[in-house]
């Protein structure tokens, strides 16, 4: 078992994950984030790897990834960060990016050289899972990197089983039919949707994201799905406040009182 | 014959024969996985041009009693739609391979009907009449057909052994459930050589394939949108719902009476098609060829983007949504666009980057008049690019009442074949245009430019293959290809994935889409449709970069010599002909995709 797998086995309810982009808003930004994010116990931690065309994002995740390309930023000196603090936190890292970078790279270096800098997993939201099945499986398998797909309340039933059967961590719930950031509230087409889900019973645990950012919309997530995770409030908090420290617990503030040290 | 009776053809073993097997357009082609045959493909398949069959012909594994593991990966391998079973596989054996692929299970006949055929209703999707030999079929001999007028299972069958040139009946009643017929060895020169024209014939004189009236020639995708190993979709899940309803219904939709009555009509009256193929007298003159121009710059709203947009406006109105979105570059693909909602009565939104909404004002304007919404996009390099990713955004926070009209032949599958389809009419007109003036069908060259290659792709559509015609696709090389300030994809660019399909793309050597660099706005795009990218690769065409300079003077000599102002894109493809050397007696065709109109301050800027 991977670290996050791991994690996910012991830890069943109320998961909290945040997103950035690596290199942002510094090139070097990323190691005193994740400390302050796993300090301020944060399960997990989803790490953007910026691209020049992010489709499924909104302004603010476009924005630091500009930036953070502006700022050199590279799926090489990320891995190079990454292997610098590796041993020096014990967070679960996934990794989060779009599937033309990492071609360049070399998928299957991608994935050796991931799985060496201590990563759990990776989601390519572009990455279709039929040629993930095809092509990239036993690679992943090898490696011990679980692949993370995306379901939406658009999802048909029998898509939402295959991508069940191929995911071993956990299933990523996209809120609501939209671009990250989007969402201001959840309503009762969240509930029913993620509800919907839940009625499924599906092997993988389910975690929400896209427009999680104030305690109606995480409280939301909790009650009816195993954990959320929030990108773009995150995303805007850094912007607001060099100190990661303060940044992560203003989020947390705006999450809600119970949300921070939840262990 | 009445029933729309498909065809099978069977037995093929060489990858020319194939290609030209597929252009007679039958129903299914059948591949033979039986070493005792001799028109066995088991050692020889890989060589087979598999993925360049168009997705309407599907294609069959024939195999006798085949282990069921080697059966499978067969099919897994080669995407094989169909298995044909002639052995004694069993109902277990059908039903285990039918998870991966339709079953046609054949029975071998003599003197009646099988007595198991009840047996296998449920495991199989066809069954097939075979004549019973010692060979497990392939005998060339028919069996009494009168016994099959007693047929009266619910189940479809084809009919196959013997059936040759001179098969024929007056009275369908007398083959009750019957759905295809499968040639084999009657209609060969040698075996697993078709004679194509006998095919052709024979599908005439019964009337086959009715319901298939495509024109096959061209280039098409496989069944997952890939052209070789270009194309392709890769989107978010998001997405995901809406691309597979435009994938599940496109050739649906483009094949119906319906639509093909509307499309036609409308090209006709409301496009102006067909356009002029006008002999440039003076500009043949001057390149020691005999030099057609197709006057694309005719079409209502000034170039060949109207063919593509009248076509997906009216597939967005089949699938009854409300609302158009589009991307635009120099805003052609808006008017056109802008043009056929505003006569259809669909709100029209189009995005365009606030960089090209600066250069291209009196299309902007013209957008406005139409009634359509203009959205400036601010992202990225704020030109067509990340007018495109705004686009895409947009559809998918507005996923079930939009109707996304992409104006070049990119994007996720089924995009770059619906827009090629479309656009075919260009070279399906040009052929029957040239036959007319010149007594043949194919040119010796077609010269067209390429951004995305919607206009090269209608252009080389019904040649590309041909053997006779040379495909140049014609690039806008910016400040010089080389200079780093180019758009010239082809020449420049590395494979990639752009817009939701894998082509060859301008980009960092850490996969950062680049910005390209044209004067010309149409071709300012860092990737070019998957198509081209196949074309290419595989030689079936060529393609060349040229400059700004050569572009904006071509424009000029081409204006004062034939009198036509041509568009900034079409110039690049007139400059090209001069870094060719002609025979005299060389027939060319020059697609001029549009007119000047737009162009003209940069036109006077750059001759002042």
């Amino acid at each position: 078992m991977n670290p996050l797998q791991e994690l996910l086995s012991v830890k069943k309810h109320k998961l909290l994950s945040v997103f950035f982009t690596a290199g942002y808003p510094e090139a070097g930004s990323a190691f005193s984030i994740i400390k302050s994010a796993e300090n301020a116990g944060i399960d997990f931690l989803e790490v953007g790897m910026p691209y020049s065309d992010p489709l499924a994002d909104g302004p603010v995740i476009q924005q630091s990834s500009t930036r953070a390309i502006e700022n050199g930023m590279t799926i090489e000196l990320l891995l190079k960060q990454l292997n610098e603090i590796k041993g020096k936190t014990r967070i679960p890292l996934l990794l989060m990016g779009y599937l033309n970078p990492v071609m360049q790279y070399g998928t299957d270096r991608f994935i050796r050289d991931a799985s060496g800098a201590g990563v759990s997993a990776v989601i390519l939201p572009d990455l279709p899972v039929s040629e993930y099945l095809r092509d990239f499986q036993p690679l992943y398998k090898k490696h011990g990197i679980s692949p993370v797909f995306l379901v939406t309340p658009n999802t048909s039933i029998e898509r939402i089983r295959s991508i069940d059967n191929a995911s071993d961590a956990f299933i990523y719930v996209v809120s609501s039919a939209a671009t990250t950031g989007k969402q201001k509230s959840f309503g009762q087409a969240q509930k029913e949707y993620f509800q919907r889900l839940r009625s499924m019973k599906l092997k993988n645990p389910l975690i929400g994201g896209f427009g999680i950012h104030n305690n109606q919309t995480l409280s939301q997530a909790w009650e009816n799905l195993n954990g959320a995770i929030c990108g773009s409030a995150f995303l805007k908090k850094l912007a607001e406040y060099p100190d990661t420290d303060k940044a992560i617990k203003q989020l947390l503030d705006d999450l809600g009182p119970d949300s921070g040290n939840n262990n | 014959m009445k029933n729309n009776i498909k065809l099978k053809v069977c037995g093929i073993r060489s990858p020319a024969n194939m290609m030209e097997v597929a252009s007679a357009g039958p129903s299914y082609m059948g591949f033979i996985f039986f070493e005792h045959s001799p028109r066995d493909v088991s050692r020889t398949i890989a060589q087979l041009p598999l993925e360049q069959l168009p997705e309407h012909i599907k294609r069959v594994a024939v195999m006798v009693n085949k282990p069921l593991d080697k059966a499978r990966e067969i099919v897994k391998k080669f995407k094989f739609d169909l298995v044909q079973l002639h052995g004694n596989e069993s109902p277990e054996y059908c039903k285990s391979i039918r998870k991966e692929a339709g079953v046609i299970k054949a029975f071998a006949v003599s003197d009646h009907l099988p007595d198991e055929l009840e047996e296998y209703f449920d495991c199989c999707d066809y069954y097939l009449f075979d004549t019973k030999s010692d060979m497990a079929g392939g005998s060339g001999k028919s069996f009494d057909h009168s016994i099959l007028a007693r047929y009266t299972l619910e189940k479809k069958y084809f009919l196959g052994g013997g059936i040759g040139p001179d098969f024929k009946t007056d009275d369908e009643s007398l083959y009750p459930g019957l759905c295809a017929l499968d040639i084999n060895s009657r209609f060969e020169t040698s075996p697993g050589e078709k004679d194509v024209s006998l095919i052709k014939n024979f599908m005439q004189n019964l009337e086959l394939n009715k319901t298939s009236s495509i024109n096959l020639s061209g280039c098409f995708p496989d069944k997952e949108g890939f052209y070789g190993k270009f194309g392709g979709a890769y989107i978010p899940e998001m997405l995901y719902p809406n691309i597979d309803e435009l994938r599940k219904n496109y050739i649906e939709v483009l094949e119906s009476e319906q639509f093909k009555y509307d499309f036609k009509n409308l090209l006709k009256d409301y496009v102006g098609r067909p356009t002029a193929l006008y002999y440039a007298g003076n500009l043949s003159e001057k390149t020691g060829a005999r030099v057609y121009v197709k006057r694309e710059d005719l079409c209502h709203t000034g170039a060949h983007k109207l063919n593509n947009v009248v076509g997906q406006a009216l597939f967005a109105k089949q699938l009854k949504k409300k609302k158009i979105i589009a991307e635009t570059g120099a805003g052609q693909h808006g008017v056109a666009t802008a043009t056929v909602c505003a006569l259809l009565g669909i709100p029209c939104t189009v995005f365009m980057g606030s960089k090209d909404i600066l250069r291209q004002q009196p299309n902007v304007l013209r957008m406005k008049m139409l009634g359509a919404e203009l959205v400036p996009v601010e992202s990225g390099s704020k030109t067509l690019k990340d007018a495109t990713n705004e686009a895409i955004r947009h559809w998918i926070n507005h996923p079930e009442e939009t109707y996304y009209l992409i104006g070049s032949t990119i994007g996720p599958h089924p995009y770059p074949d619906l827009v090629a389809r479309l656009q075919s009419v260009i070279s399906e007109e040009i052929k029957k245009q040239l036959l007319e003036k010149e007594g043949r069908e194919d040119p010796d060259y077609v010269f067209a430019c390429a951004g995305g290659g919607s206009n090269a792709a209608g252009a080389f559509f019904h040649f590309i293959g041909n053997g006779k015609t040379r495909l140049i696709g014609v690039e806008a090389g910016g400040e010089g290809a080389d200079s780093g300030k180019t758009a010239a994809t082809i020449y420049k660019g590395t494979p990639g994935i752009i817009h939701g399909c894998k082509t060859l793309l301008l980009q960092t050597s850490d996969g950062q889409v680049t910005e390209a660099h044209s004067v010309s706005a149409g071709l300012d795009y860092p990737g070019i449709g998957p198509m081209h990218a196949y074309l290419h690769n595989s030689k079936l065409a060529e393609y060349i970069p040229v400059n700004d300079k050569e572009a904006l003077d071509a424009a000029m000599s081409f204006s004062r010599a034939e009198g036509i102002i041509p568009a900034l894109e079409s110039a690049h493809a007139i400059a090209a002909l001069d870094k060719f050397t002609f025979s005299p007696d060389d027939l060319v065709v020059l697609c001029l995709s549009g007119r000047g109109d737009k162009d003209l301050q940069t036109y006077e800027k750059h001759y002042s």
